[in-house]
């Protein structure tokens, strides 16, 4: 089943002499349950695709489809809670919001959201994270891979269609690094969930389905599935 | 954790010290509020006390007939009616008491009710028209007292015996004019005209309306029932002001210039909060971001913000209305201390509820205003933001700052300030509104300077007089009284008219003592004060343009002989009327000279008029003793006057006003104080991550300062610049409407006040660099990169 689908999507930064081309009618899906990872090299406009399809920027062109919805084709307000109920993010810096705890970091999309958290699948998220004795500490308290844990379980905590993690070993020893792909490994299995990674490590992207390379604004498949660079 | 919301309540805890700032600002705004309208509230209970002290707590007269009056009595708005009526009010009509010309008021039992004055003191209130009440004077000279029997013989030469009932104690008035009077009750009076016709109409029926009543449409209808001409119908204007309920042209217009202020106030406290709120907005665009790219929604980072603002004023509100209730009663407090006998009724402890409320619901109603643009400003942070690492760092400068002119720390700090301009106008607006507040609260001085003649310090408490003005009253009497206990300054004046040579005009001289000089040392227009002191020449009096200047002499015809007087000074003005007829408007010249000087012009020793100051705890026993010092030297060819209540009020209602208004100025200019410090150190803080980095590449601490100094320096002179440009032409306005629309004083550049507040927002910017400079000293480089 496919939940990602993009189409041609295209983005610019600058104009006249400053005009970059982040991404040049990028196209590519993904099905249900697929661990994608994204490398390239620093501005060769990783980000800027992630950043696309989680909406949180605006494409210059193309179209990006989410479980068959056009993100683009939202309004604002729409857009947004489509992306709290739909897409999960994990930044590389972790963003917890400092004064939560753990698991008031973890409910907290939900309670953007006005619902009442499961309590259960948040024990099961904490048990799966390794954060069940942690939970009442604030972030400020916990060691990096604790916090990006705690961040990949708000990521999780709306069973999102997509996860979207720019980086998310970024900041962390190997160790920590590798807890943390088990995890989004795991979840990617475990819980059929959509992930996306961005990585400039290629040693992470042997836990992945499918691995994209982006160079230059322009994708191209490294692994897995077909080459579905257009250009 | 159950609600979104609930992220606030957690943070505040930790974000205490990041909050201090914008509480702050809300105490201020609300203290601000609070002490305003507590000030304008108490400064209304004052002025009510002393309304109804003096000019009584009735609100309208009608003069009708006794069957009209009936019908008025009855009306349901009426809360109390009373009839008043009064003869001999200019003691000259010839009802005497023991010779004496008596004043004779007849009224309803009732209308003690509406005038404190008429209140008796001791004894009761006449119950048959056979029975009276005597006033302090008739006791004091007659030595009448309650059970005794006085006579009045009335023009027509018939007598008429009361029985005393009751005492009344003096009013300003009859204890200036040293009056006699009576209180009769209404049929007392009635009797006392005997068969006239027109008894009737001689008698005013007072009004009081009840609460809630609209007393200028009751009043109008009430005229229309019973035809009355304006003149037949009186209002109480002073109360009826205080209570909103004038429908006076020129109050209204007050009431407008209040209103404006009030709006200013509200304005200053939401340029004040907002100031602050977006400072706190920018520092915290990460987390907004965040919040954003979390999925929450516009509207509910709106809502976040509003209700975050909300959170504070939990604290702020009750500490700046407690604040604002305190420094109210400071001013209470130094109201009873300063007068003590009028303002007595004023609460020294009393809560201004107006005061609190409009400082609760002002800052409430601020904060949700102020909250608005920093709210909707977080609401429009990207979500990307917080991904793309440039949380927490300032805006991107859209321009390169100018080195051309300035060196580069210099440059950098105008930049600054310039940088964004919406911040640039938020911070200069909010500087330049204390200078438009100040501007606009200063043209009331003006308006108390006239409205309010505050008592000379040469004002005496008791003087004594000699009618046709001849300098008989002797110089040792003066000698005699500064000996008596409860005088603190005994002064005279003596008096002389010559013709002046060849002009066919006269010239007035007075005689000054050594202490009357001193004081008129601040009139001094030109030449030399001490040269008359010490009887080289005299002083002569600006008037109508009419003067004669330094080094010129009056030559003065002395019988047949002339006499040259060299003029060594000219004073601007003198606080007594001598050569002024009133109903002509004819003016004649007025010198003064020294007492040494007077006894060698003319020959005479003595004084036309002694004024005696008293210690503040003269006891009335006291003055009685010194009258009769005053009466036993000089017969009774004298007139004496005791103003003492007259100065209390006068003394009162200024001390009042100008305690209310300088109050007002007062913290205005502490607003300003607060708010240049406070934007200032909002925006150091803001870019302690970019001083960091530059002190990093190697800016010395001397340099940081010099940017600081020049950002807070940009922001103030603007907001000096653009306060004037707004506050001048409001200050022109108000002062039309309070000052030359009714006095007719032309409107002139309020240089002096500028200069005040100018002065204010200069130390201000001064204190407000040093702070933040310390911080950044004080700071390790790699902290502040960190």
């Amino acid at each position: 089943m496919e939940i990602l689908k993009v189409e041609n999507l295209s983005k610019v930064y600058g104009t006249g002499e400053a005009r970059v081309e982040a991404l040049k009618k990028v196209s590519f899906s993904m099905e249900k349950g697929q661990f994608g990872a994204v490398v390239g090299a620093s501005g060769s406009g990783k980000s800027t695709l992630l950043n696309c399809i989680g909406g949180l920027d605006e494409a210059d062109g193309g179209k990006v489809f989410l479980s068959g919805r056009d993100l683009f084709a939202m309004g604002e307000n729409e857009r947004t809670v489509f992306r709290r109920r739909n897409i999960g993010f994990i930044f590389q810096a972790f963003h917890l919001i400092p004064e939560l705890d753990v698991e008031q970091n973890m409910i907290f999309p939900l309670l953007l959201d006005g619902k009442k958290p499961d309590q259960e699948r948040v024990e099961e998220l904490l048990e799966v994270l390794g954060l069940k004795d942690r939970r009442r500490h604030l972030p400020g308290q916990l060691s990096g891979g604790q916090q990006q844990r705690a961040a990949i379980g708000r990521a999780l905590i709306t069973h999102p269609a997509l996860v979207l993690a720019d980086e998310p070993t970024g900041n962390l020893d190997s160790r920590s690094s590798q807890d943390v792909m088990d995890l989004l490994c795991r979840a990617s299995r475990h819980y059929q969930q959509t992930v996306l990674m961005i990585t400039h490590n290629r040693n992470l992207t042997a836990s992945a389905d499918r691995v994209f390379q982006v160079m230059d604004g322009r994708l191209k498949e490294l692994g897995g599935g077909q080459n579905e660079t257009l250009s | 954790m159950k609600h979104y919301l609930d992220l606030i309540k957690i943070s505040a805890g930790q974000r205490r010290k990041e909050n201090r700032m914008t509480r702050l600002c809300i105490v201020l705004a609300v203290f601000l509020v609070t002490v305003i309208f507590g000030m304008a509230d108490m400064e209304m209970r004052a002025q009510r006390i002393q309304a109804r002290k003096t000019d009584g707590s009735w609100h309208a007269a009608f003069q009708v007939e006794a069957e009209q009056g009936a019908l008025l009595s009855a009306r349901p708005e009426i809360r109390r009616a009373a009839r008043y009526g009064t003869l001999n009010y200019h003691l000259k009509d010839g009802y005497l008491l023991q010779g004496t010309e008596t004043g004779v008021c007849g009224f309803d039992l009732e209308f003690q009710e509406m005038i404190p004055d008429a209140r008796v003191s001791e004894g009761t209130f006449p119950e048959t028209d056979r029975e009276a009440v005597v006033n302090e004077n008739i006791r004091a000279r007659l030595g009448t007292g309650v059970g005794d029997t006085v006579e009045l013989t009335t023009p027509g030469g018939d007598t008429k015996q009361y029985l005393v009932t009751g005492i009344a104690e003096n009013t300003a008035l009859t204890a200036e004019l040293d009056a006699f009077c009576i209180f009769l009750n209404v049929d007392g009076f009635l009797d006392l005209y005997g068969e006239e016709d027109s008894a009737d109409q001689e008698l005013l029926y007072y009004v009081e309306f009840r609460p809630f009543c609209r007393i200028q449409q009751a009043i109008d209808e009430i005229s229309r029932q019973f035809a009355l001409s304006p003149e037949q119908v009186r209002q109480n204007a002073k109360v009826l002001m205080l209570m909103f309920q004038s429908g006076d042209l020129y109050l209204m217009q007050l009431y407008l210039v209040a209103a404006v202020l009030a709006v200013l106030v509200v304005i200053a406290g939401v340029f004040m909060i907002t100031a602050s709120m977006n400072s706190q907005v920018a520092e915290r665009t990460g987390f907004f971001g965040l919040l954003r790219c979390l999925g929450a929604t516009r509207r509910q980072v709106i809502r976040f913000v509003r209700r975050e603002a909300l959170s504070l004023c939990r604290t702020a509100i009750p500490v700046g209305a407690a604040s604002g209730v305190l420094v109210v009663w400071v001013l209470c407090g130094m109201l009873r201390l300063m007068s003590p006998g009028l303002f007595e009724g004023l609460p020294v402890f009393g809560v201004s509820w107006p005061g609190i409320a409009a400082g609760a619901v002002v800052g409430l109603i601020t904060v949700l205003l102020a909250a608005g643009a920093p709210a909707r400003r977080a609401s429009r942070v990207s979500p990307l933001t917080a991904v793309s690492g440039n949380a927490g760092t300032v805006h991107a400068a859209k321009k390169t700052a100018g080195t051309r002119f300035f060196r580069i720390e210099t440059a950098l700090g105008i930049h600054h300030a310039l940088g964004s301009r919406k911040n640039f106008f938020l911070v200069t607006g909010s500087f330049a509104f204390s200078i438009i507040l100040f501007l606009a609260f200063s043209t009331a001085i003006d308006f108390m300077h006239h409205a309010i003649t505050p008592l000379r310090p040469s004002a005496p408490d008791l003087y004594l007089l000699r009618e046709d003005q001849t300098n008989e009253i002797p110089l040792g009497l003066a000698e005699e009284l500064r000996g008596y206990p409860g005088v603190k300054r005994v002064f005279g004046r003596s008096h002389a008219e010559f013709p002046l040579e060849g002009e066919g005009q006269n010239v007035i001289v007075l005689s000054y003592d050594i202490q009357q000089f001193q004081w008129a040392e601040g009139a001094l227009i030109e030449g030399s004060l001490q040269d008359a002191v010490d009887g080289k020449g005299v002083v002569s009096v600006y008037r109508d343009g009419n003067m004669s200047a330094p080094g010129s002499f009056v030559k003065i015809l002395m019988g047949e002989q002339e006499q040259e007087v060299p003029v060594t000074g000219v004073l601007g003005d003198v606080p007594y009327n001598y050569g002024l007829d009133a109903d002509t408007g004819q003016v004649t010249d007025l010198v003064i000279c020294s007492e040494e000087m007077f006894q060698r012009l003319t020959g005479e020793t003595g004084y036309a008029v002694l004024d005696v100051q008293l210690r503040r705890d003269a006891t009335d026993a006291q003055v009685q003793e010194i009258r009769r010092a005053m009466e036993e030297a000089c017969g009774s060819d004298v007139v004496y006057s005791d103003r003492r209540i007259r100065n209390q009020e006068t003394r009162g209602a200024s001390y009042s006003m100008s305690l209310f208004l300088y109050g007002f100025l007062a913290v205005i200019a502490l607003i300003g104080f607060f708010n240049i410090i406070n934007n200032i150190a909002m925006s150091v803080s803001a870019r302690m991550r970019e001083y960091g980095a530059m002190r990093a590449v190697g800016m010395s601490t001397a340099q940081v300062t010099r940017m600081v100094v020049s950002e807070t320096m940009t922001c103030t002179v603007f907001g000096v610049l653009f306060g004037c440009m707004a506050g001048i032409p409001l200050n022109r306005l108000l002062f039309r409407w309070l000052v030359t629309s009714r006095w007719g004083d032309a409107w002139s550049v309020p240089g002096r006040e500028l200069m005040v507040i100018v002065t204010v927002m200069a130390v201000s910017a001064c204190l407000a660099s040093a702070g933040p400079v310390k911080q950044v000293r004080k700071l390790p480089i790699n902290l502040l990169t960190k």
